[in-house]
């Protein structure tokens, strides 16, 4: 919200940088405003275009977890609050009629013939600041992730707990998720059988079961008949199938039994041999959470250290373990499932020197804090070295300034850090950029 | 003030003319409440000459609506029902501002956090507390007084309270941004910690070098001066005028007034007396190794390293960050100097957070340090030169022969943290570390404007790390140091004539802001509160204690708020 | 000497050093991939170490 609405701070949403000339004082910056189809200024962030736009997608800011529209707003409060078209999905843009949500919009935001636009500026310092991706946790097949629906990332699972988030708070197996999902479409399917039917009965001046009797008896021979009979079946196939699922969702309660697995491509040969610093204190705090929303819940973190290191942490760790989290030194060897699709882990008790198992609802998987994706791209259009780690190459003094300068970086672009060292660094990135503005850094790599 | 003598058009309250405008906020207010039932509630309310419905306020839109029915239907005083003051308050008080009317005479009711995002379940209710709460902004607006905000000026001054590599990197910023720099360093050289460790992980640098560095670009720099051997002995004043009292080694003092202060006075290894035979001599602390390998005195060939000691337990619960980098650092170089060398550190967690230590961690595996876990109900027992630990992974008990036992304990804050808290009234937590604004989203800030925080005196902090801090406490700093002038709200407390000194409120106020003045009336010497308009933040709890009206906060006056409350319950 | 600043990314941490430097007077330009500044944090639903809100 401050960002929004600072007067000395211009915000270019939904841009990328084309490139960047120049030197420490005076950089010149090209930046690729893309084109969203609807008019930032005019937009009022009411919401109407997605409620009626008819094309349903999945939803990127909950993960695929939920549903959005061709035209969508990221998050309910973000900002800019405007909306965006997504051309891929778009039917109007993708060549099809449409244009709903232009007919609704009472701003007449709606521009489907926007164009992206190129800007160009010029500024004295620059600071990256570009962030991480999460690691890809399909490349441990052992896991079972994309295969087995109750593993999950540890940012699914934040979604899950979030009032606003695609369960409005309630922790489910999201095998179960998916037969609550299923089940309004089984209804629909059941009622048309039904009313097929009807018609049929209506016609034939009978009830069904009659019909069927007669018709099983043989008493009833005929291409008609043949089709009332075809229909008996479907209908009853459809009801017995609704039933069925019916009872399985009645007795669907919440995901009670969870266990959140730390070092998932993190401290791992295969993938990144580094640690990724915040997952542990995020999964205490994912398991003191999932225990606030459910005090029945049985919680586990297997990890092979439990890098608590930050002020108030260790005290926060504490916490977790006296409202019962149970934290087992172990790196889980495998997860299998059960039928009900019951997680089931292979892992070692490295307390006890014991090989066990262990069944549970939910499994939490905290993922390596990587690179972003585009971070190869990024830094060479910004003229920038990475380091080993594929994060960006910073010196160790002065701190924070890139291969180039005039160009600082902050945040988990430079390493995998929690909230409160990235705003410290972001600060630290400030006066860094001001040094500069105020030409005292030009005096020092003079001197 | 209480009693308006001026019979302007914005005083008088009694005619005030009072525009209305009810947001939809897209589906946010609108999708539960009848926003145009609510205007014309509205309309029928005492003293309300205008209504109008918005879809949004907050937008273009609906700023130019504000600013145009202003000016064309002469209003005196604008209430808007929408989202929490919070939001947009600011926004819509500059827009009453920019349309000429004085921006204290602005009120809004919280329809949509307070109203339509909380009850959706019950639709009438709703409606009904939605008109509750703009009749009640209404009858309060009437009696709204015009006010303005209050300017001081700045000094373009800092001081920074240590001269560590903290307290360097933040005067060295500072200078570079072109303020004044005083660095108070208790110290006859400055340095602090760094002066007394042998290498900076990880890159292995020695910190002599980089003291030297840091020293000389501080002494480069002609806006920063250093007062070595002195400590601030008081501090008075508020951000962008504070007094600070500094006295040097012989007892003389000086004073500085500067715009704002950095706390950067570090912290100190625990010596762990009485654990672990602790002794000074074969059982030491990481900070004694340190000074051994850089007096290049060490002799031993059979090193163990105990983690935790004296961190992570009942009397200091927090972990100290940096134990484990240091051990594994100083470990490194043993094997370093001598290949041969046995070092084994025996750990509860290894805390070798991030990219660089990870890779120290198999590094030093690499190179053949060993490593054992322990449990902390069964820590390592310390014999004569022997340790003695129970190894869960094994479920066996191992004697490990020593000719060096290093203890690794925590920083910790220094003994008189307390007493410099009190200085400048900043808070210190339950291990007396400085306790930040907001553990997240503030972390180098106090709750006192004006005052910053880096370095070991916030937390346990790696050298790079606080030298971090150091430049984010400077940023912060400047965002205070970099204006013309500093502008507070006019919604403080003020002294009315019904206050007779008798001084309840002072000692409560938790800003500091109130202390009595004496006067004479009639020849009287008499005493009565005074107000710090810059320290007050208006939070009432002086109001509140007072009884007999002798102090009321501005915009909550007694008038005021009863005719809230009259209007709350006059539909009851 | 230019006194504009660039910040690329609109995460927590480009926001803090925007509006740093915002405060300070200089203009900065925030460029964000995302049709909304806010980046992982805003798909956090609380923060440790105080389970406050992450928005």
């Amino acid at each position: 919200m401050d960002v929004g609405r600072h007067p000395k701070i211009r915000l270019l949403a939904y841009s990328e940088i084309e490139k960047i000339d120049g030197e420490m004082g005076n950089f010149h910056i090209t930046v690729r405003k893309k084109a969203r189809y609807v008019d930032e200024k005019k937009c009022t962030g009411c919401g109407t275009c997605a409620e009626k736009c008819p094309t349903v997608t999945s939803d990127a800011y909950n993960l695929g977890l939920g549903k959005a529209k061709a035209i969508y707003k990221y998050f309910a409060q973000g900002i800019p609050s405007a909306y965006t078209i997504d051309a891929n999905v778009c039917r109007q843009l993708q060549g099809k009629k449409c244009g709903v949500c232009a007919k609704v919009c009472q701003a007449g935001a709606i521009d489907y013939k926007q164009q992206e636009q190129i800007l160009e500026f010029d500024v004295g310092a620059i600071i990256v600041a570009t962030g991480y991706d999460l690691f890809d946790a399909t490349k441990i097949p052992e896991y079972g992730y994309g295969r087995l629906p109750n593993v999950v990332t540890a940012l699914e699972f934040e979604r899950f707990l979030s009032a606003s988030g695609p369960t409005h708070g309630h922790v489910y197996r999201r095998s179960d998720l998916a037969l609550m999902d299923a089940l309004p479409e089984a209804e629909k399917n059941r009622q048309k059988a039904a009313k097929s039917l009807e018609q049929l009965e209506k016609k034939g001046g009978m009830s069904s079961s009659d019909f069927y009797a007669k018709y099983e008896a043989g008493e009833l021979q005929g291409e008609e008949y043949d089709k009332w009979a075809e229909q008996v079946k479907v209908s009853r196939a459809a009801t017995e199938k609704f039933e069925a699922m019916k009872a399985k969702v009645d007795k669907i309660e919440g995901a009670h039994r969870l266990a959140f697995i730390q070092c998932v491509g993190s401290r791992d040969i295969r993938f990144n041999k580094y640690c990724s610093g915040f997952c542990c204190m995020h999964a205490v705090k994912e398991a003191i959470i999932g225990l606030e929303h459910d005090k029945e819940a049985e919680v586990y973190i297997f990890g092979m250290d439990i890098r608590a290191v930050g002020k108030n942490f260790e005290e926060y760790r504490n916490r977790g373990a006296g409202s019962g989290i149970k934290f087992i030194r172990s790196r889980v060897a495998e997860i299998y499932e059960d039928k009900d699709h019951t997680p089931i882990l292979v892992y070692e008790d490295t307390k006890e020197r014991q090989v066990k198992q262990l069944p549970v609802d939910l499994v939490i998987l905290a993922t390596a804090c990587q690179p972003s994706e585009g971070i190869v791209k990024m830094a060479a259009t910004v003229g920038i070295e990475t380091n080993d780690f594929g994060f960006i190459k910073t010196a160790s003094y002065p701190p924070l300034s890139t291969s180039r300068p005039g160009v600082f970086v902050c945040g988990c672009a430079v390493s995998p850090m929690d909230i409160p060292e990235s705003v410290a660094q972001a600060s630290s990135a400030a006066a860094r950029a001001a040094q500069v503005l105020s030409g005292s850094e030009t005096e020092r790599l003079a001197s | 003030m209480s009693g308006d003598t001026e019979k302007t058009a914005e005083l008088n309250t009694k005619d005030a003319r009072i525009g209305v405008f009810v947001c939809h906020c897209g589906s946010n207010i609108a999708g539960l409440l009848d926003c145009p039932g609510l205007a014309e509630y509205a309309s029928g309310l005492p003293n309300v000459v205008f209504t109008k419905n918005n879809l949004y306020t907050c937008s273009e839109a609906g700023i130019a609506e504000i600013m145009n029915a202003i000016k064309e239907h002469g209003l005196t005083r604008v209430v808007v029902a929408s989202c929490s003051p919070r939001t947009h308050m600011p926004l819509f008080k500059s827009a009453c501002a920019e349309a000429g009317l004085n921006q204290y005479l602005f009120e809004m009711a919280n329809i949509r956090d307070q109203c339509s995002w909380v009850h959706a379940q019950d639709r009438d209710l709703a409606m009904v507390k939605a008109e509750d709460l703009i009749r009640m902004a209404v009858a309060k607006a009437r009696f709204l007084e015009p006010a303005e905000d209050i300017e001081s000026s700045l000094v373009r001054r800092a001081v920074v309270i240590g001269g560590g590599v903290a307290g360097l990197s933040a005067a060295g910023a500072l200078a570079d941004m072109g303020m004044e720099v005083i660095l108070v360093e208790r110290q006859a050289e400055l340095g602090g910690l760094l002066r007394r460790i042998n290498r900076i992980g990880p890159g292995g640098e020695k910190a002599s070098e980089l003291v030297g560095t840091l020293v000389a670009e501080f002494k480069s720099k002609p806006r920063a001066k250093a007062l070595l051997e002195s400590e601030v002995s008081a501090v008075s004043g508020v951000v962008g005028n504070y007094e600070v009292t500094i006295r040097d080694k012989s007892g003389e003092l000086q004073t500085e007034t500067v715009g704002c202060i950095v706390v950067a006075t570090g912290a100190l290894p625990f010596t762990p007396e009485g654990l672990y035979g602790y002794n000074g001599k074969n059982v030491i602390t990481q900070i004694e190794l340190e000074e051994k390998l850089r007096d290049g005195t060490l002799d031993a060939k059979r090193v163990v390293m105990i983690q935790c000691v004296g961190a992570r337990s009942p009397e200091r619960t927090y972990c100290s960050r940096i134990c484990c980098q240091t051990a594994i650092k100083n470990a490194l170089y043993i094997k370093e100097l001598n290949p041969e060398a046995y070092v084994h550190i025996l750990y509860r967690d290894i805390q070798m957070y991030g990219t660089d230590n990870e890779r120290t961690l198999w590094d030093s595996r690499g190179k053949g340090v060993h490593y054992d876990v322990y449990d902390v109900d069964r820590p390592p027992v310390v014999k004569d030169g022997v340790v003695e630990v129970y190894q869960p992974l094994l479920g066996e008990v191992e004697q490990i022969p020593f000719d060096l036992l290093v203890l690794s304990t925590p920083l910790v804050a220094p003994e008189d943290a307390q007493e410099v808290a009190n200085l400048m009234r900043i808070p210190v937590d339950q291990n007396r570390f400085y306790l930040e604004a907001h553990a997240k989203l503030r972390p180098l800030d106090f709750a006192t404007d004006g005052v910053f925080l880096c370095g070991t005196a916030r937390y346990p902090a790696t050298v790079g790390e606080a030298q971090a801090q150091g430049l984010g406490a400077a940023s912060r700093a400047a965002t205070v140091l970099f204006k013309d002038k500093l502008v507070a709200s006019a919604l403080i407390s003020q002294v009315t004539e019904r206050c007779d000194g008798c001084g309840a409120c002072v000692e409560l106020c938790p800003y500091h802001a109130l202390s009595l003045e004496e006067y004479e009336q009639d020849g009287r010497k008499l005493k009565r509160n005074k107000v710090d308009k810059m320290l007050c933040k208006g939070c009432g709890v002086c109001a509140a204690t007072c009884p007999k009206g002798g102090v009321v906060v501005c915009g909550f006056t007694r008038t005021q708020l009863q005719a809230q409350v009259d209007a709350a319950l006059e539909a009851a | 000497m230019n006194r504009d600043v660039l910040v690329i990314g609109g995460g927590i941490a480009g926001m803090q050093a925007s509006l740093d430097l915002g405060e300070m007077g200089f203009q900065v330009h925030l460029v964000e991939r995302l049709p909304s500044i806010g980046g992982k944090m805003s798909q956090l639903d609380k923060t440790f170490p105080t389970n406050d809100c992450a928005l």
